[in-house]
């Protein structure tokens, strides 16, 4: 009788595991482009991200046509000309954190983030710091600032326009992680 | 014993497998996207003079000015293929809300002055549930004539005017290809014989090709039901540059007024006689 109570014991055990995916459903994203000639700044709230806080490993993604500009004609440039976000609807990065996190102990973590970006269609390796915080309450936040080059994601930006457009785009993300 | 403990290999394995595509599972968490909306089904807010079911943003001023200039079979090298001669049209329109748009102008050649309103009202759109497969909007337009009466009868100032009504129904099929087709009927004051009517019908067809993102070529003509003798139907084509706030739009045509009533129903020039003239609009948005 002792005895097959130990498989139970590891059965909770192992769903206790696969219980340690910490998922948003709230990610915010904004960006930044910086010119003399003109400031485009955008942002979406509704990015979805997972953390396994097991294996570290992670998945964040945005639906483009969330970003939501001052200008409504910014707007419709982004998504037609620039992003073409009816052929690329979606932007994934995923990978892993390296770094030491103790996911049940309440403090700041700087970790990075190692993994892959696609934008546009277009893959390309990315690496990130990133900072962790986590509450007493066991609240994860997830925050990182990090630098998007549109030429790198096969996103032409024409003679016209390139002195409005910056070559380095500033992109902040905040995430606030739950149990799921 | 034995049987949880190969129970408890399965759901372990299994919840394992679970967290291999974290993507996968993004999906599931991803809000669900009801509806995506249509947007950009033609560049600017006219095809070429015809309105578009385009309409400027929410709380945003749009301001066109169009040139029509002198006819390309009238001393073409002379007068520098009608450039030296222009008719001009200014125009300025607001967006209170996303789906209407009130707006006035003035057009030179017969001196109109004219307001107008669009009214967006279904939008096409893809996903779950109901999607119209085309975008309509209503489009009205009044214009009252300034230049005095050359028949020495006694007129009213009613006299000077006409009305336009069109529905406007587009479909964008894809990125590049996007058709416009527009019942349309113009009700004038005053026509030029008593046996004429003074409804006309027509029905407007037009369309755009996408050649890349900024640019795309345009066609659009008005064809006539029981028409105003003497007059013929517009056809015009064009090209739209985009430039970010600025659309250009270049075009070649047989109707030299702008006016809605004039071009739609009193276009005296003919494209088999070389009555055709070079022309452009450009529109700037303001956000207010």
């Amino acid at each position: 009788m002792k005895k097959s109570i130990l498989p139970f014991l590891f059965l909770a055990i192992s769903l206790h595991l696969s219980a340690q995916k910490l998922v948003s459903q709230n990610t915010y994203v904004h960006f930044f482009s910086e010119t003399p000639i003109e400031d485009i700044e955008a942002s979406l709230n509704d990015g979805v991200g997972i953390v396994n806080a097991e294996t570290k490993d992670f998945a964040f993604q945005v639906n483009i046509q969330s970003f939501t500009f001052d200008k409504a004609l910014m707007q419709e440039h982004f998504n037609e000309n620039y992003m073409e976000s009816t052929a690329y609807p979606k932007a994934f990065y995923k990978g892993k954190i390296t770094g030491e996190v103790s996911w049940s102990k309440p403090g700041s973590y700087a970790v990075q983030m190692v993994g892959k970006m696609t934008i546009h269609g277009k893959e390309q390796s990315f690496t990130t710091p990133a900072k962790i915080s986590i509450s007493k309450e066991g609240l994860v936040v997830l925050e990182s600032n990090f630098i998007v080059r549109p030429e790198e994601f096969d996103i032409e930006i024409p003679s016209l326009v390139i002195t409005k457009i910056a070559k380095e785009i500033e992109v902040k993300v905040k995430s606030t992680l739950r149990a799921s | 014993m034995k049987y949880p403990l190969v129970l408890m290999f399965i759901l372990g394995s299994l919840a394992v497998w679970g967290q291999d595509d974290l993507l996968a599972e993004l999906d599931a968490l991803s809000p669900t996207q009801s509806k995506s909306f249509v947007f950009a089904t033609f560049k600017g807010t006219r095809i070429i003079n015809q309105q578009s079911v385009e309409l400027p943003a929410e709380k945003e001023g749009q301001f066109v000015i169009g040139h029509r200039f002198g006819s390309l079979n009238d001393r073409p090298l002379y007068n520098l293929f009608g450039l030296d001669v222009a008719n001009i049209r200014f125009e300025y329109s607001y967006s209170p809300f996303p789906w209407l748009n009130l707006g006035a102008g003035r057009s030179s050649g017969a001196k109109t002055y004219d307001t107008f309103t669009k009214v967006r009202l279904v939008r096409q759109s893809s996903g779950t549930g109901f999607n119209w497969p085309v975008t309509i909007a209503y489009y009205t337009n009044a214009t009252i004539v300034t230049t005095p009466f050359s028949d020495g009868q006694k007129h009213f100032f009613t006299d000077r005017m006409a009305y336009s009504h069109q529905l406007l129904i587009a479909r964008k099929w894809n990125e590049t290809v996007s058709f416009q087709i527009a019942p349309t009927l113009v009700h004038f004051n005053l026509v030029p014989f008593a046996a004429e009517a003074n409804d006309q019908w027509g029905l407007s067809i037009a369309g755009r090709y996408k050649l890349n993102r900024r640019m795309a070529l345009t066609g659009e003509t008005l064809l006539r039901h029981d028409p105003f003798s003497r007059y013929h139907n517009a056809a015009s084509v064009g090209i739209d540059i985009e430039t970010g706030g600025h659309v250009f739009q270049f075009h070649v045509t047989n109707a030299r007024s702008m006016a809605d009533p004039q071009w739609m129903m009193q276009t005296p020039s003919v494209w088999s006689k070389g009555e055709i003239y070079l022309g452009f609009n450009i529109t700037r948005v303001f956000n207010h």
